[in-house]
Order: structure tokens, then C-alpha cells, then sequence
């Protein structure tokens, strides 16, 4: 146990400290770092799956500008470890996952916040040409602070949370947890319409629909999706260019 | 480039040899570009890790503590866009440009930064729809799927496929950057291309999740009303009627909330308020074969 802590201390710390998106850029994403936490506990398929649930709660989901609408790595690390020590069936991550990541916007704030000081040491050191005095700026303090903010909680919930989480998950009434599942069903709906509000200007807006009845009536499936979507956008790129173009030659 | 090599052997007698970056400069750029986000903060964002970028570049540069400073000090200053699929064109040309500059080329630190400040934003609009509207979701889509079926293979194919994408894509819009200069982006701006482009690409991403949001908001209208011995199953009914009309609706909902500046966390709010009040009335619930 105290090793699969120290493991997902980890995790947490890196999550949110991405020492470099080689390694980390898809830590950000639920399926993969829940995946990871579940490696760590030893409990790789059913952490999958509740990894798998919770990530399918934020499909869709843009972060743009370091505005983060809800804490997408607490939302991965968190609720696939509290699902594995609390021993509940991973269909409930996506309950856990949520209020944690509501609470983690105020750790993302902390820490979006905190990091500007490193920025100003940074200044002084550029002033210096002291090249190793920024780069040790931007990679040490930053993950110090992760590993506060977001590893000690992380190992904590895993050493001593799991006679805890099994005590309330058990005062926890079937009715109740139904109704949280209703609201796991809901959740992509949210991530959706992020993206629809990113992607969706009124020109392109009918192919949501589109997708959306070739699903229903059609099923197809989402690789099935990408490919006729890609096609589509290909004809659609040609004939805008083919239209642009003869615009052009008119003009001229 | 042809007329300029002619230029420097003309009047090579008179100028020192040229600085040339090396392709492991160039390399070294693009992946410590990686960590631009690695001290991420609200006071400017990237600005730091961008710098940190810029240090191999610098080194091969530039030799004496005051032209190292000033280097290091032009890149502190506020920068965001999406650093890893796309936006790497941008330290691309910025490393073209300090190349000539370091031989003698009139560039200013305001021409660097201008031009970086420039393609930030159209960059990150680009970038991030290759991949957070459409990389992501249909990676995603598909792992997640796997996953609840109990196949390890989800989460390795989102893994595998979502690097091998963002290091083709990110390598070769760097090396871009690099080999054509501010030139060919600027001829791409004005042509409206990269307008184009974006749109195309949204297309995809809009279809794709169209599909997922028919199959993932999945709830049901559980309620059963007896009329004599007939029993009428709402749902039955909704599904003749035009089936999904449910997860439309929310969805749509949802968009439309966001459309008014409503914040997504009291979208979250609202769905847990709706969720768990619908689930205890019965009106609604999830799919039992599920």
C-alpha cells in the first residue's frame, strides 16, 4: 500500500507539473492517468474502467488559456483512486471524480497563481545571463508546488482514506447513488457542448447534427464517424478552395 | 535563400564566418518547447517555458553575458498558444529569425515578438482543434470503449496514438517554421487558408462528437404510465418519435447555457441539481442494458 501511495503521489504531482508534454500531455486526460493510478494500486482493469467512466464525463472537454472549467487531472487521479481503495464499483468514479474536480479548480488557481513568482526569479536571472538560474526556475519550484498541492493529498487519500471511503460509500443509499448515476449520464453532454461552442460556427454547425443522426439511425461507430467526417471535411475544403479560387479569377 | 548564400560569398572576405544553428539546436528547441507549460501561470502564461525553449538557440548564438540577457529577457515577456500539434511553427520562425539576427540581419526584439505575438492566436485557434476538438475526442472515444469492455488496449492506443500524432504533427510545423521563415505563415494569414483549414478541421471534430453525444449522454425517461391493461413506456414513444431526442435536447441545452456566458461549473451545478431530482421523481434514469 505505502508503495501504490508513493506511486500515485506521483502521478498527482505530475499531472499537474508537466515537466514536458512528451511524457505528460495526455496525463491531463482521465483515461490515461486513471490508467496509470490503476497500474500503481495493482487494480489495472478495474481502474481502467472507472478511469474509462470519468473520462467519458469530459469528452469534449477544451481548456484553452489555462482557464480550467473543472480540474480534468484531480477528476482522473482522485476519482480512480477513490473508486479502487473504496471498492465500488467503478460505474460510481464518475460521482467521486466530479466534486473532486470541482474542488480542484481552486487547486489549479493556486497553482497558476503561485507560478508567476517563479517568472519574476526568472526576470532577475535573465538580467544576470544566468541561462541555468531560468531554467532551474522553471522546472523545480513548480513541481515542489504540485507535489503540496495536489501529491501529499494524493498519497494521503490512497495510505489512509480506505477505511473511510468504504464506511460513507456504505452509508450511501441505493437511490441516491442512481441519481448520481443520472448525473454521470448527463456530464458529456456538458463536455459536448464546450465543444460545440469552441468548434461551432454557424457555417459548420449542421454537421453536428449530421453526426449526431448518422449515430441514431445509422450506428456508427466513432472511428466509423472519424472517417466519414474527415471525408466530408475534404470535399468541403475542395470545393471551398475551388469556390475561392474562381472568386478570385472573376475579380481579375 | 539561393540569392542569399550568393550575397555572403561576395562578401565573405569582409564579414566572420556565419552562425549556423545545428539540427541538434533545432531539435533540442522543438523538444524543450514541450515543457512550455511546465511553470504555467496566469501573470504570462508560457512566457517562461518559452524561454527556456529558446536556450539551446541562444547558446549557439550568442557568446557574451549581455547578449545572452537581452535574448533571455525578449522571451519573458506574456505568451499562449497550443504548444504541442500546431504551435510549434512558431518557435520555428522564431528560430530562423534570431539566426539572422545574430548575423546581422536588422531584426529587433519588437519584430521577433511581434510576429510571435501575432501567430499566437491563430495558431492556438488551429492547434487546438486538431487537438482538443478532434484528436482527443475520437481517441478518447474509441479508448474509452475498450476500457469498459475490459480491454487493456484502450488506454494504449489513446496513448500510443495521441504521441505519435502530436510528434509528427509538432515536428514537422516546427521544421516548417524553421525552413520558410515568417514568409510562407503570412502568405498562409492573408490567403485565408488557414481559415480554411481551421473550418475543415472543425467539421471533423463537430461530426464525431455529433455521434457522441448520441451515444454517451445516455439517459432514459423511465416512466411507465397504465392506461387500463395497456401499459405506455415513454421512452418506447420518444423513440418512435425521433429517437435521441433526449440527449439532443440536453446537449443542445447545455450549448446553449454556455452560448449566454453561463459558466460551465454552474452547468455542472445545474446537472447534478437536474440529475439528481429527475432520478428521485422517475422521470429520468439510465439504460438498463448498459
Amino acid at each position: 500500500m505505502l508503495i501504490s501511495a508513493i506511486l500515485v503521489c506521483l502521478i498527482a504531482t505530475f499531472s499537474t507539473a508537466w515537466f514536458s508534454h512528451l511524457v505528460t500531455r495526455t496525463w491531463l486526460y482521465p483515461i490515461w492517468s486513471g490508467f496509470l493510478v490503476a497500474l500503481a494500486m495493482g487494480d489495472p482493469i478495474r481502474g481502467m474502467q472507472a478511469a474509462a467512466y470519468i473520462n467519458l464525463a469530459y469528452l469534449g472537454w477544451i481548456t484553452a488559456g489555462g482557464t480550467m472549467p473543472g480540474n480534468l487531472m484531480i477528476a482522473g487521479v482522485f476519482g480512480t483512486a477513490l473508486t479502487l481503495v473504496s471498492g465500488a464499483d467503478p460505474k460510481l468514479a464518475v460521482t467521486f471524480a466530479v466534486p473532486f474536480s470541482m474542488l480542484g479548480i481552486l487547486s489549479w488557481q493556486i497553482y497558476m497563481t503561485v507560478n508567476s513568482i517563479w517568472v519574476h526569479k526568472a526576470d532577475k536571472y535573465a538580467e544576470e545571463g544566468n541561462i541555468k538560474g531560468v531554467v532551474l526556475m522553471n522546472f523545480v519550484p513548480s513541481t515542489i508546488l504540485s507535489f503540496i498541492i495536489n501529491g501529499i493529498p494524493a498519497f494521503l487519500m490512497v495510505y489512509y482514506g480506505g477505511t473511510f471511503m468504504k464506511n460513507l460509500l456504505n452509508s450511501i443509499p441505493v437511490s441516491l447513488v442512481n441519481a448520481l448515476l443520472v448525473v454521470g449520464a448527463l456530464m458529456p453532454a456538458l463536455g459536448i457542448a464546450m465543444l460545440l461552442q469552441f468548434l461551432g460556427k454557424k457555417k459548420i454547425i449542421p454537421f453536428f447534427f449530421l453526426g449526431f443522426f448518422a449515430s441514431v439511425y445509422l450506428k456508427l461507430d466513432v472511428m466509423a464517424l472519424a472517417v466519414f467526417g474527415g471525408l466530408i471535411a475534404l470535399i468541403m475544403f475542395y470545393n471551398d478552395s475551388k469556390n475561392s479560387n474562381t472568386a478570385k479569377e472573376g475579380e481579375a | 535563400m539561393s540569392t542569399e548564400k550568393i550575397l555572403t560569398k561576395e562578401s565573405s572576405p569582409i564579414i566572420k564566418e556565419k552562425i549556423k544553428l545545428r539540427k541538434r539546436d533545432l531539435i533540442f528547441h522543438w523538444m524543450l518547447g514541450y515543457s512550455s507549460e511546465t511553470c504555467y501561470n496566469y501573470e504570462r502564461l508560457q512566457a517562461l517555458g518559452a524561454t527556456v525553449a529558446m536556450v539551446p538557440i541562444i547558446k549557439r548564438l550568442y557568446k557574451s553575458k549581455e547578449d545572452i540577457s537581452s535574448a533571455l529577457k525578449r522571451y519573458l515577456v506574456f505568451f499562449n498558444t497550443e504548444p504541442s500539434f500546431i504551435g510549434p511553427i512558431i518557435p520555428g520562425i522564431t528560430a530562423s529569425m534570431e539566426e539572422q539576427r545574430a548575423n546581422g540581419a536588422e531584426i529587433s526584439s519588437e519584430d521577433i515578438n511581434s510576429l510571435r505575438t501575432g501567430l499566437m492566436g491563430p495558431m492556438a485557434g488551429i492547434g487546438d482543434t486538431v487537438c482538443q476538438g478532434i484528436t482527443y475526442p475520437i481517441l478518447a472515444g474509441i479508448a474509452c470503449s475498450l476500457a469498459l469492455a475490459g480491454n487493456i488496449a484502450g488506454p494504449i492506443i489513446f496513448e500510443v496514438g495521441f504521441k505519435l500524432i502530436m510528434i509528427l504533427t509538432g515536428y514537422s510545423m516546427y521544421m516548417l517554421g524553421y525552413k520558410k521563415g515568417k514568409s510562407a505563415i503570412i502568405d498562409i494569414l492573408k490567403s485565408g487558408t488557414l481559415a480554411r483549414i481551421t473550418e475543415a478541421f472543425g467539421i471533423i471534430g463537430l461530426f464525431v462528437v455529433g455521434g457522441m453525444a448520441a451515444q454517451r449522454v445516455s439517459v432514459v425517461v423511465p416512466l411507465v404510465y397504465h392506461i387500463g391493461k395497456v401499459a405506455l413506456n415513454i421512452q418506447h414513444v420518444l423513440d418512435s418519435l425521433l429517437p435521441g431526442l433526449i440527449p439532443l435536447l440536453i446537449t443542445v441545452g447545455a450549448w446553449q447555457l454556455l452560448n449566454k456566458k453561463v459558466k460551465p461549473i454552474y452547468v455542472i451545478i445545474l446537472m447534478f441539481v437536474v440529475g439528481i431530482s429527475c432520478s428521485y421523481l422517475g422521470i429520468l434514469g439510465i439504460p438498463v442494458t448498459k
